[in-house]
């Protein structure tokens, strides 16, 4: 099942039992930030947040944590709400198996409903903004699809690029906006500041679940992400063009926003509490001056909490990190089982492989942290043997304790590059990175003593089904 | 509204600009320094919209403001031709 708007999803959600209408009065701060912090610190499968009774607005509809639990992101994905989280990173591996996807475009885009020109723009009176976490410096746009094209190379598909990034809403039509270095929106940015022009850019605000998933997901700068998202719904991707920039926007947007980033302009922006669970700001950055709005009548204002994880953003960002790592990392060795880079958009990554001879699995890691995302993240890799599984965190703290020598399996690497907002990196964007290497030893490795394994029992795997029949009938 | 705050809670400029104000009259007013640019609703709590009772973490100086570093830094412009 394939959903082409925001709302078709919440539908969708709410129809699963996991979306909470929340219909007393709410103050617009601190209340909806708190609520979707807490989603995050009530157990598995918290539901998707809708708000519109918020104090002071008459007609403020309000959505948080459509992505923020395992179950919301099955559904997301078309699956059923239980499954497990290693089944649905290997069905996305599977599914991007189909990429490209050609996008199908419609022409009777509902955001074409209602729309600001010019002067006339205010983004407060379409958008009920708020603020999240107590040290930003305002309110921000901080799970948009942000739609650049290359410059020099605008008629290229692949090119246009789709991401997210953080937006400070700083006028009624000015954004503060941070093109991360690494990303392509910078490339993108820096090409047009280089000749001295603004660079166009559109804003999409409230999409379909597959479309918040692929622009925060690391892939090429060639790659287009409408033709991921197409692999991904297992259908084609429907797209509209934008009335003043003629980008490709996503058709079910509930909002869209365009204008330029003004060229070698830069403004201080934030702090803002970002998915390091660590504020970062105080920086001058890009300004984007917003020309057009349009939006469906009703729009619905999607935004995300994030600060100290785990929160919605660690479940948007988790399995689409894991996927193009391990499917980089297959690539060039096959012997990769899996992936977890869920932690820190994979600040740390756990990575289960079988061994092709001895130090094999440090050369794993040493080429996670070479892989285009791993430059810019990757800083510690655990590797585990294959029969490990990397999403099962007692296994993996099992084989760390059991079969790791700290002064031959720890490597520690000094001076390799991270974006700049990794706490720990010193100075920013600089840091040492670490491989802990908790495989068994293969020959030539003969350190150890590995040769006699405790594995389960040939009949625990029947054991396991039969003791499941079991309870379930008792009930 | 209220009266509008004399200074920004964040940096204590004394210009403030109201960008907003609440559809259903008299509820809050959303407001900005014009120097750091912090935006507040008026009613956010005192930890977020009063001087006296705002996190020294997060407070700026003008010497702060000035000497923010760009990201990304503009490039040089290239040479027409
Ligand atoms: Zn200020």
């Amino acid at each position: 099942m394939a959903y082409d708007d925001l709302r078709s999803f919440l539908n969708a959600l709410d129809e699963e039992g996991q979306l909470l209408h929340i219909t007393d009065e709410v103050l617009p701060e601190p209340d909806l930030a708190a609520a979707a912090n807490a989603t995050g610190r009530i157990g598995e499968n918290a539901p998707a947040l809708y708000f519109d009774n918020v104090k002071g607005f008459t007609d403020a509809r309000i959505a948080m944590n459509v992505h923020g639990s395992w179950a919301n992101h099955a559904l997301a994905l078309g699956l059923p709400r239980h499954t497990p989280v290693k089944e649905q990173v290997e069905e996305f591996a599977r599914r991007w198996d189909a990429f490209p996807v050609a996008p199908e475009r419609r022409e009777d885009a509902p955001w074409r409903e209602n729309c600001q020109e010019g002067a006339d723009v205010d983004l407060f009176s379409v958008l009920p903004l708020f603020r999240l976490n107590d040290g930003d410096g305002g309110f921000y746009l901080d799970k948009a699809a942000v739609v650049s094209r290359d410059p020099q190379d605008p008629e290229n598909f692949g090119k246009q690029n789709v991401g997210t990034y953080r937006i400070q809403v700083i006028g009624a039509n000015r954004l503060a906006f941070q093109p991360v270095p690494m990303h392509d929106v910078a490339q993108h940015l820096r090409k047009a500041e280089e000749v001295g022009e603004d660079l166009p850019i559109a804003i999409t605000l409230g999409n379909d679940p597959v479309m918040a998933i692929v622009a925060g997901m690391p892939m090429a700068y060639d790659q287009s992400e409408y033709e991921m998202a197409g692999a991904l719904r297992g259908a084609p991707a429907p797209i509209a063009t934008a009335p003043l920039t003629g980008f490709d926007v996503p058709w079910g947007s509930e909002v869209v926003i365009e204008g330029v980033i003004e060229s070698r302009k830069r403004q201080i922006e934030g702090p803002f509490g970002e998915f390091t669970g660590h504020y970062s700001g105080g920086r001058r950055m890009p300004v984007i001056r917003v020309d057009r709005v349009s939006y469906r009548t009703n729009p619905v204002f999607e935004s995300l909490y994030l600060g100290m994880p785990w929160t919605e953003c660690d479940y948007l960002v988790g399995p689409n990190t894991c996927v193009p790592l391990l499917k980089q990392l297959r690539a060039e060795f096959p012997e990769v089982q899996a992936v977890n880079a869920m932690y820190t958009h994979g600040l740390m990554v756990i990575i289960s492989t079988a061994k092709r001879y001895g130090g094999f699995a440090k050369a794993v890691g040493m080429r996670a942290m070479t892989t285009p995302h791993g430059l810019g993240y990757v800083s510690q890799v655990i590797l585990v043997d294959e029969d490990v599984d990397p999403f099962n965190l007692p296994q993996v703290m099992w084989a760390m304790s059991a079969k790791v020598n700290p002064k031959e399996d720890v490597v520690i690497i000094p001076n390799l590059s991270v974006l700049e907002l990794a706490p720990a990196s010193e100075p920013a964007g600089i840091t040492s990175k670490m491989i802990i290497d908790a495989t068994t030893p293969v020959a030539p490795d003969v350190r150890g003593n590995f040769s006699t394994p405790a594995k389960d029992l040939p009949e625990t795997a029947e054991w396991a089904a039969r003791l499941q029949r079991l309870i379930a009938a008792r009930r | 509204m209220t009266s509008t705050p004399s200074e920004c809670p964040r940096c204590a400029h004394e210009t403030i600009e109201q960008l907003f104000t609440s559809p259903v009259p008299g509820v809050w007013d959303v407001l900005q320094c014009g120097r750091c640019l912090y935006t507040w609703r008026t009613t956010e709590p005192a930890r977020r919209s009063r001087r006296d009772a705002y996190p020294d973490n997060f407070k700026l100086t003008e010497a702060d403001i000035d000497n923010a570093i760009e990201v990304p830094s503009v490039p040089p412009l290239a040479s027409r031709g």
